[in-house]
């Protein structure tokens, strides 16, 4: 059998394709965690995203409005979880699994009226320079500025969290809210602003997922993304270049077993559904085992809250 | 230029609590302030009034005449005051630099410019791109006053400054504050060593139970008239009688090694020393140089060899704390509230933690509650803990009450040997008379206290025996006689 060598180019880019809600949703948590925020909402904004982006795209017809507005939604629903955990101090894991199961719960109830309705076409860039390098081409060219905007945003992240003055007070505040707060630097505000950034990202994550990767509304349809999103944030060791690598590894099982089951290979189904979890898992455990370097990227007051006594 | 501060009438009431009853003070530059007073009297509460970081109920501040207005941390940078907190306000994981240029308004070259314009000045020396976590105590206070120096302060508070510094990083630290003097800064130094005071500041401000004591100049007074003032009563002075202690071992180390994975704890590395009945061995050392690790190798929450710990010619290494309480050894923790006891939890509950076999405290699995409050009640009149509710919860108990419950719970069993991790930490005289005359007369029962401590005056009065750790090493054992503590110092300091 020969391979054809833009077949797997185009293999790639379906494992990129998948990877990019992983990309967003984790990159935009690892902001607020950084900030000592654990938000466990992920996935209720993820799907938030979705049906606002779904339905704003069937109702207004514009892609724009209907992007921006999933990540508005995004920005709304992390306002709840906000106003709950920095200003009332309620905790952070009960509220962000609260934030879950309401995203969904409303979602379906929104989604009811969307349920089979055609998506529309999204446009896609560079789509003439697709054919020019085999292999290279189909990898790098023909996508939405979606999916090369979830490419950068490891890279954007790490710069702004490393080079940056506001990514310095960001981790500031997750290293020590007392002494942040002390120095003079609003913990809430910061905490809250990045809570905020979260939500966009997870909205988007979620449009890309109704709008782009799947062009329709199904109930449910995160699917689970939203927990491992999660979970590379904390594998990764709140490090965004290591996201980007566990969703590459995840995007890319998740696609290959797809493959596998098509092709009818003898290994159990729930063995080859269960691989992306567990092997992201171990691949990520394993380059992120020294604990000098986990310490000191482990935002210190991940999940505490922080009360200004007065 | 003078720079004149001024607290005028400043009242701060915490439910239950006044912080600050009508406290009034001037303070003028080129000259070093000493806030004096035991804990809680109250002059933490007026330095966070000063930095901003609390906003009092009544009362003004006064810079050079006018009205400040602190109402958040930044007013107090703003208008140049400095502050050094006994806790360090460092970020932890993050490098130095990082640290001095978050609340700075500078560009990174100018800044790095000043840093070591101020580090050759005062002949400080840091690396500025390493982690705070990996910096010395000292270190990490250097840090902390350059970045009050970056805004070139007028006022210059440091609360409590030497609690966690040796002896000679104490007096580097007073030359420093000379010099800050001299060139104008106003310095407050809140402390409660008077010693310190003594040797460092020259008007003294005595602060007891939220109010202003008295104020006077350093000359006229001493030791004896400022710990009177400070304690509101005359202080009786315990000393340790020096009797021949036996010549019976009763605990030998040998060997023993901890290395841990965590880069915030520090290895201990091949400790060895024994102990005989009725001595006091006192382990001196700066904080985090592996003294909460030996407690815990000693006590068995860290497990270790076997043969590394001989206690009553019992190989005891590879016991758990429960086991080794059935041996008889007996053990009082750094933190109450973390480790010695449930701040949840009744006092009787508590009691009822320490559990023997002999104490029927369980019967087929269900609680003997009749059995443990009787023992309960028996500790708290033995041992002067101040309350008769023993199903108050163990927070509500000041730390006195709780030290004295804890230290009570482990002699009432009356064990061949006591461990005990700075007993006295952050307490009032009187407990710590208490706590301390109690040490006394376990020894004279003719037994044995292992006592680490980094209060060396502590250490000086009750041990027979002194060693220092340093970096997870023990130094040699010396008998107290013939220690000193510019000695001990030194030795604390890494020297020989």
């Amino acid at each position: 059998m020969i391979i054809d060598i833009n077949f797997v180019g185009l293999i790639i880019a379906s494992i990129m394709a998948s990877a990019v809600p992983l990309i967003l949703a984790s990159c935009g948590e690892l902001i607020t965690e950084r900030s000592g925020v654990l938000n466990l909402g992920v996935e209720g904004m993820m799907i938030i995203g979705a049906i606002s982006g779904f339905a704003l795209m069937t109702v207004t017809g514009s892609l724009i409005i209907a992007v921006f507005g999933a990540m508005l939604a995004g920005v709304l629903i992390s306002t709840i979880f906000a106003f709950l955990t920095q200003t009332l101090i309620t905790n952070h894991v009960a509220t962000g699994l609260a934030l879950t199961i309401f995203g969904i719960g409303i979602s379906a109830m929104i989604g009811k009226n969307f349920v089979g309705i055609p998506g529309k076409e999204f446009p896609v860039l560079f789509e003439g320079l697709k054919d020019t390098i085999p292999l290279i081409s189909p990898i790098l060219f023909g996508h939405s500025i979606v999916f090369y905007f979830a490419f950068a945003l490891p890279f954007i992240t790490s710069y702004f969290l490393k080079k940056t003055k506001i990514g310095l007070i960001v981790r500031a505040v997750g290293d020590s809210p007392e002494s942040a707060s002390n120095q003079g630097i609003n913990v809430r505000i910061v905490r809250y602003a990045c809570i905020l950034y979260g939500g966009a990202m997870c909205g988007l994550a979620g449009a890309y997922l109704s709008m782009i990767y799947t062009p329709q509304w199904i109930e449910n349809m995160t699917g689970g993304r939203g927990w491992i999103a999660l979970a590379l944030v904390v594998f990764s060791t709140w490090n965004p270049i290591k996201i980007l690598i566990g969703a590459m590894i995840f995007g890319g099982l998740t696609i290959i077993q797809f493959h596998m089951q098509a092709i009818g290979v003898r290994i159990p189904v729930q063995f080859l559904t269960a691989l992306p979890y567990i092997v992201t898992i171990i691949v990520l455990v394993v380059i992120s085992r020294d604990s000098r370097k986990i310490r000191l990227s482990t935002p210190s007051s991940l999940g505490k809250s922080f009360h200004k006594d007065n | 230029m003078n720079t004149n501060l001024k607290i005028s009438n400043v009242t701060k009431i915490y439910p239950g609590c006044v912080a600050n009853d009508d406290v009034s003070l001037e303070f003028n530059s080129g000259k070093i302030y000493a806030l004096l007073g035991e804990n809680g009297a109250g002059k933490s509460t007026l330095v966070k009034i000063l930095s901003g970081v609390v906003i009092p109920d009544e009362g003004k501040i006064y810079l050079n005449k006018n009205i400040l207005k602190l109402n958040s941390p930044s007013d107090a940078k703003k208008n140049d005051i400095g502050m050094v907190f006994q806790h360090f306000n460092l970020f932890e994981t993050l490098s130095v630099f990082e640290n001095l240029i978050i609340d700075s308004g500078e560009q990174r070259e100018n800044l790095k410019e000043k840093i070591d314009t101020i580090m050759k000045k005062y002949n400080f020396s840091v690396d500025l791109d390493v982690p705070v976590l990996n910096l010395s105590a000292g270190q990490k206070q250097k840090v902390e006053i350059i970045r009050c120096l970056i805004r070139s302060p007028k006022v210059l508070i440091m609360d409590e400054p030497t609690s966690v510094l040796t002896e000679q990083e104490t007096s580097e630290l007073f030359l420093s504050l000379k010099k800050f003097s001299e060139e104008g800064i106003l310095i407050i130094y809140i402390t409660h060593k008077l010693k310190e005071v003594m040797q460092l500041c020259d008007e003294v401000a005595v602060m007891r139970r939220g109010k202003l004591v008295s104020v006077s100049q350093i000359n006229n007074e001493n030791i004896e008239s400022l710990a009177n003032k400070m304690v509101g009563q005359d202080l009786k002075t315990i000393k340790k009688k020096k009797e021949n202690t036996s010549s019976e071992q009763l605990i030998k180390i040998t060997n023993l090694n901890f290395t841990s994975e965590d880069p915030f704890e520090t290895n201990l590395i091949d400790i060895n020393f024994s102990l005989n009945r009725g001595e006091c061995l006192g382990i001196a050392g700066i904080s985090g140089n592996g003294q909460s690790e030996l407690f815990q190798v000693l006590s068995g929450e860290i497990i270790s060899n076997k043969n590394s710990i001989e206690f009553n010619k019992n190989f005891i290494g590879d016991l758990n704390p429960q086991e080794r309480r059935e041996y008889l050894m007996a053990f009082s923790p750094e933190d109450r509230l973390e480790q010695a006891a449930i701040p949840q939890m009744a006092i009787f509950e508590n009691v009822a933690l320490n559990n023997f076999k002999s104490s029927n405290f369980f019967n087929n699995g269900l609680i003997n509650e009749s059995k443990i409050k009787e023992h309960s009640k028996k500790i708290i009149s033995e041992f002067n803990v101040n309350t008769d509710n023993i199903d108050l919860k163990s927070q509500f108990l000041s730390g006195g009450n709780l030290q004295k419950l804890i230290i009570g719970r482990e002699l009432i069993t009356s064990p061949d040997l006591l461990i005990c991790f700075n007993p006295t930490w952050g307490l009032d005289v009187g407990a710590i008379n208490y706590i301390h005359e109690t040490l006394i007369k376990i020894n004279e029962q003719n037994k044995s206290i292992i006592l680490i401590s980094t209060d060396t005056d502590e250490l000086l009065k009750l041990s027979d025996k002194i060693s220092v750790i340093h970096r997870g090493k023990l130094s040699k054992i010396m008998n107290a006689e013939d220690v000193t503590s510019e000695k001990l110092g030194i030795l604390m300091g890494g020297g020989n």
